[in-house]
């Protein structure tokens, strides 16, 4: 098996703990950390009293900015990865990712146009525009590498999103 | 992500069961398509079975459905459980695409 296929092949979950109170998972650049990451919250979430409506907001916005980060952030089969905190704050849910991709600020994309009609409606933007839509507030940072000696000392995104539980 | 092909009369009917996540849209995007815009006929998508909806399945929605109308024909949506209305509704996916309570219904939008 090539080294490329090894990454392919790889498990999307590096790391999955709770500490002080805060679930965190540390994700691959794979494809698959979405689909094993949501399952971590999935799990996290079922141990909690949380609605169906609150779960499907939460797996949603994981699932748009886990899969954005991979597919537009990083590097093609490099060892980057992404940090996901979730922990429970009054009345809300606060999820925080922290990556090493191309500095990405959600906050600067613009909405997209509204839809019209079927041939004219554009497609991309949509996820970041779903995130916006679904959170109770949504903070961005570009972390210098003095802020991350955890990461050797490389610049990050954290994003944080709150969501109202 | 599972999904199967029926007609009712002239309509053509899909079923799709799962989750339209990255990955369930990944595997079953290129099958949708080919089952819906070739034959170019008016069809309905049941969504009864589909549990989670994401932007890509936002846009498996509009490209065959765009691809389809520019065949003259129509599709719409039904049956879509509250989780899934709710990212239908907070995208105005329902401005462009019919989305119906019932499978009748949506025979009905597709057909009129």
């Amino acid at each position: 098996m090539s080294a490329e296929q090894n990454l392919e092949d790889m498990s999307g979950l590096r790391l999955s703990e709770f500490v002080d109170g805060k679930l965190h998972l540390v994700l691959n650049n794979t494809m698959r950390a979405v689909s094993d990451g949501r399952r971590e919250i999935q799990r996290h979430c079922a141990l909690r009293s949380y609605d169906a409506k609150v779960i499907n907001r939460l797996e949603i916005i994981f699932e748009e900015l886990v899969s954005n980060t991979i597919r537009h952030g990083f590097t093609a089969h490099s060892n980057q990865s992404i940090s996901v905190f979730a922990a429970d704050r009054p009345g809300l849910i606060a999820l925080t990712l922290e990556d090493d991709g191309v500095p990405f600020d959600p906050l600067t994309i613009p909405e997209p146009e509204p839809f019209t009609s079927i041939e004219t409606a554009r497609i991309g933007g949509l996820g970041i525009s779903l995130v916006r839509k679904l959170s109770a507030g949504l903070r961005y940072e570009r972390l210098t590498g003095s802020d991350t000696p955890q990461r050797g000392f490389r610049p990050c995104n954290r994003i944080e999103v709150l969501i109202a539980a | 992500m599972e999904m199967q092909l029926s007609d009712v009369g002239a309509v053509r009917k899909i079923v799709l069961a799962g989750r339209l996540d990255t990955i369930g849209v990944d595997h079953v995007e290129t099958k949708f398509g080919a089952a819906i815009v070739p034959g170019g006929k008016n069809t309905v998508v049941d969504l009864t079975e589909v549990s989670f909806l994401a932007s890509m399945g936002i846009r498996m929605l509009i490209s065959t459905t765009r691809a389809l109308s520019r065949k003259g024909a129509k599709l719409a949506i039904f049956g879509a459980m509250p989780q899934v209305m709710e990212v239908i509704e907070t995208t105005a996916l329902d401005d462009i695409i019919p989305v119906a309570t019932s499978e009748s219904e949506a025979i009905a939008i597709v057909t009129g």
